[in-house]
């Protein structure tokens, strides 16, 4: 063999030695990114676990859904009494309005006996007003009705005049509260005559007949008829929305941070009370 | 896209997501109204709501801690923890807004635009995050640096192209 050829052979075999590290490197390579993207999907899949987790477990600390309000039992429904009527109970009525007729403020309050949040303010601030400003004489309330989270028309003229038509026996404000605090599942349904005829049946005191017979009062649709057109006039397009005056003066629209907290209220009564 | 572009784009995000939470944090300690789109309704229903607390705590609040740690994980250098660190972050910031928009959905029953927004934004962090996290260095293409096999993390200043 030549010195030529001799030098060509090594050189090939130096050439095969340097690809078959290239190609190891390579494979290595590959094999240390498979693993590393693996390491990253198994960080990254404990992570989504983990949040997972979490947000199920505040789901269900902080109620898994709407919070339903029609209560299971007669114990249950007892208690919804029993709390209404300490909170309403002995308070003048007349009509739609509660507290005294010669209250210095009146407070507007436009509600869909079917709106979520309307019942969140029956349920949270209206309580504390009561018992401090409409129990005292200082203030009376006005519930006007303005459809808004009912959504078949007929269906939120019979649950309004149900109430309205309890107003005939100054126990309109039974009527709601008992409502509120029973109310279902937004779009659900709930509400039907067995519904209405139950809520009728607790409302301590109540004449079911005359109740019944009140229903179908024209008065009571044309005063929901009325409701609207003021609540039109006033630019409110949700509920609740709210107006406070002077009794007997023009209501003006009440602005309100927090529908749980009463301070908002508060405030505007106690100026409406020093003007 | 660049590592670099990346970063500013998931910045930029950040820093919208962080004034979003900021003016929902002011509305609610200032105790007054957010400026909303149709008359208002839904985002001071949202706000006003039982579900505007978590523990006692404002969750816009939340979200503006939220948004702090999402933008300090990219203010960090660009590391595989920095960026694992971002991507955590946009996960359970996802997480959190999944959360509320269901609340929305299905408790409130009102929609809020500026949770929306925020929902939004964090929804793309989190995709671009995960991108990040999951390609590694951007300029190796999938290809693991040695700081990402093993060796010492590289000190590059931030945006600097790898080789």
């Amino acid at each position: 063999m030549s010195t030529v050829e001799d030098d060509e052979q090594d050189l090939t075999r130096k050439q095969r030695r340097e690809q078959a590290r290239a190609k190891r490197k390579e494979l290595e390579q590959a094999e240390a990114a498979t693993a590393v993207r693996r390491t990253r999907l198994t960080q990254l899949g404990i992570v989504v676990a983990i949040v997972v987790v979490i947000i199920v477990a505040v789901v269900i600390a902080t109620g898994g859904g709407s919070k339903k309000g029609i209560p299971k039992n007669t114990h249950e429904k007892n208690a919804i009494v029993t709390e209404v009527t300490s909170l309403v109970g002995g308070i003048a009525q007349n009509g739609n309005t509660l507290g005294d007729p010669k209250a210095p403020v009146t407070l507007a309050y436009f509600g869909d006996l079917e709106c979520p949040i309307c019942r969140e303010f029956t349920l949270g601030a209206l309580p504390s007003l009561i018992q401090k400003y409409v129990r005292s004489g200082k203030l009376k309330i006005e519930y006007r009705s303005l459809e808004t989270a009912t959504k078949e028309p007929e269906t939120f003229k019979t649950q309004q005049v149900a109430a309205l038509a309890a107003g005939k026996q100054q126990k309109m404000w039974y009527f709601i509260e008992l409502f509120y605090h029973q109310q279902g599942e937004e779009d659900s349904g709930y509400v039907t005559e067995n519904y209405l005829q139950n809520l009728a049946q607790q409302v301590p005191g109540l004449n079911l007949t005359t109740w019944s017979a009140a229903r179908s009062d024209p008065e009571l649709a044309n005063s929901i008829a009325t409701d609207a057109q003021a609540a039109n006039v006033a630019g409110f397009t949700g509920t609740p929305s709210f107006q406070i005056g002077k009794t007997g003066g023009p209501l003006k629209k009440l602005e309100y941070a927090s529908l749980t907290e009463p301070s908002s209220f508060e405030s505007a009564i106690e100026s409406t009370l020093k003007a | 896209m660049s590592s670099r572009s990346l970063r500013i784009t998931l910045l930029v995000l950040t820093v919208i997501g962080l004034g979003v939470a900021s003016y929902l944090t002011y509305i609610h300690y200032a105790g007054i109204k957010p400026l909303c789109g149709r008359n208002g309704g839904g985002c001071e229903i949202v706000q006003t709501s039982e579900y505007s607390k978590l523990a006692g705590v404002p969750v816009a609040l939340i979200g503006l801690i939220g948004y702090v740690a999402i933008l300090a994980s990219l203010l960090l250098p660009e590391t595989e923890r920095s960026r694992f660190a971002t991507v955590a972050l946009t996960v359970i910031g996802f997480g959190f807004s999944v959360y509320l928009t269901y609340r929305e959905l299905f408790s409130i029953h009102h929609i809020c635009e500026w949770c929306v927004s925020s929902a939004v934004i964090v929804t793309v962090l989190m995709c671009l995050a995960t991108w990040r996290f999951l390609r590694g260095d951007a300029t190796a293409m999938g290809t693991p640096t040695q700081a990402e096999i093993g060796a010492p993390e590289s000190n590059a200043p931030l945006g600097a192209a790898h080789s």
